[in-house]
């Protein structure tokens, strides 16, 4: 009986053993690889972004937009919504930001105005040299 | 003569007439039985269009970001009658929608959902799950506007939960964001993963139909699942009528409103089921302006949308679906008729009412 049991006890183990070997690798296989971020920067001319207007880039693989607000000057943001995830759009004469989704606003600063995203929109560094904006 | 020989050879291998008998003649359904009854049957058979027409369409389309529009548009325009699998496939699988609805909300009504059939109603409301995921992930297959962004949404949502949720999202989209990644996972899910569940479940939900017997309705007279139920019993109905012809003709009956429903809305709808940016090939930078998800989404979404916090948003709507599905542990009342149940009568009507406004609001 003893070793009736004991045989039990090592099929149990070596069982769950083998099974969840196969566990670590299937998550591994289906997760995606991690992503290649570079931190390269963008580099635009500043006189190609009038006052009121903006740009979109990619920085990082992730769209980023870049407004020239008018009285306040530049500002990168990322683009995508706080909420799921879906791009914003820039409204020039409301001088905010909208989301087409569900339909969340947010000023120029990247803050939430109204509806459900539940952070402001990152800001992506944004530096001023001479005629250039350098971003990131 | 020949018709007999072949019975006749079929009736050494498998004893055709004995299985005839006791699936057919002898499987007794209950007298009040209507054509409420064949709506399974109209699910079932709805599955099984999908699955026909589905591999026609596997036939051209491929899934591959740069390809899937393309290949879909060649479907509908130089592929010959492509349209027409195409749109059996898309109305259909709106009606299939539909028709599980309509089973879910006809069995509720009736109570048979109680004691002893939990599993059934389990196994349906798992398989009603399946479906939606089958909606889920086949919107994504043409690579439109639309889809890509109903993606982006619906993937997103896991990422209210805290410390898995991020995970979990880029798990769903194999990245950071939906891209040809996203699509090959949804397409092997949507041909190769859910298929054999569903099939699995419904053989199971079957079985124990076939088991546990046809429960009547209990607007009749008599109902004996009033009387303690300890051990397992076989409902049969010795006074009902035949399943063939009785109940197979309300099913063939009901199948045939579908097909006439498909045609219809095929022939005089075409474009029903094709809003304006399911025409555009899917840009990943630029979210169409009103982006909305299909019919039977609309009222989550609204929800979604209602309230400002989306983890208490996606909690509750978890927390529903879970209810829904364990409802039949939840009602411990003996009593089937919900006529006989204010109550019940009154929430499910609320829930009816908000269901509809919601979606209805959700629809702008
Ligand atoms: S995704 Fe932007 S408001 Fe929902």
């Amino acid at each position: 009986m003893k070793r009736r049991s004991f045989l039990k006890a090592l099929f149990a183990v070596l069982g769950t053993a083998s099974v969840s070997s196969f566990a670590y690798p299937l998550i591994r296989y289906l997760a995606p690889p991690g992503s290649s971020d570079m931190d390269k920067k963008v580099v635009l001319v500043k006189a190609d972004i009038p006052v009121g207007g903006s740009k979109i880039i990619l920085f990082n693989d992730k769209p980023v937009i870049v407004i020239n607000r008018p009285g306040r000057g530049f500002i990168a943001l990322s683009k995508v919504c706080t909420h799921l995830g879906c791009l914003v759009e820039y409204e020039k004469d409301k001088n905010r930001l909208i989301c087409p989704c569900h339909a969340g606003t947010y000023d120029l600063e990247g803050n939430v105005l109204s509806g459900p995203p539940p952070r402001p929109l990152p800001k992506v560094t944004l530096k001023v040299e001479g005629e250039q904006l350098i971003i990131g | 003569m020949a018709k007999n020989k072949i019975r006749d050879w079929l009736e050494v291998r498998i004893g055709l007439d004995e299985l005839l008998k006791s699936q057919l003649t002898e499987y007794r359904v209950p007298k009040q039985i209507n054509v409420f009854n064949a709506l399974g049957s109209v699910a079932l058979a709805g599955y099984l269009i999908q699955v026909i027409s589905g591999i026609f369409l596997m036939i051209y389309y491929i899934p591959h970001s740069e390809h899937a529009f393309r290949s879909v548009q060649e479907i509908m325009t130089r592929v010959p009658y492509g349209w027409l699998f195409r749109q059996i496939h898309v109305v259909g699988s709106n009606l299939m929608i539909t028709a599980v609805t309509l089973h879910m909300v006809t069995i509720f009504l009736m109570g048979n959902y109680k004691r002893p059939r939990e599993l059934t109603w389990i196994g349906g409301g798992i398989m009603m799950v399946i479906t939606f995921l089958f909606g889920l992930s086949g919107y994504l297959l043409p690579w439109t506007q639309l889809s890509y962004w109903a993606t982006t949404v619906v993937t997103s949502l896991p990422t209210a939960f805290p410390f898995f949720g991020d995970f979990a999202t880029r798990l769903l989209r194999g990245g950071d964001y939906v891209s040809g990644i996203t699509l090959t996972r949804f397409f092997a899910v949507h041909v190769s993963v859910l298929p054999p569940l569903f099939m699995i479940l419904m053989g199971v939900h079957i079985a124990l139909i076939r088991r546990i017997g046809l429960s009547s309705t209990p607007f009749g007279k008599t109902d004996e699942e009033k009387r303690p139920l300890t051990e397992f019993r076989k409902k049969t109905h010795p006074e009902g009528h035949a399943y063939y012809p009785y109940l197979f003709q309300k099913q063939v009956l009901m199948v045939i409103c579908y097909f006439l429903i498909m045609f219809s809305i095929i022939t005089f709808a075409p474009t029903f089921f094709f809003p304006e940016e399911a025409s555009v090939p899917a840009d990943a930078f630029k979210t169409p302006e009103n982006i909305r998800p299909e019919w039977y989404f609309l009222a989550p979404y609204q929800m979604l949308k209602l309230i400002p916090n989306k983890f208490l948003g996606i909690s509750l709507q978890i927390i529903l679906l879970f209810v829904f599905i364990f409802w039949p542990f939840l009602d411990v009342q003996k009593e089937k008729n919900i006529f006989k149940r204010p109550v019940l009568r009154g929430v499910f009507i609320f829930l009816m009412i908000s269901w509809v406004i919601l979606m209805w609001w959700g629809r702008r």
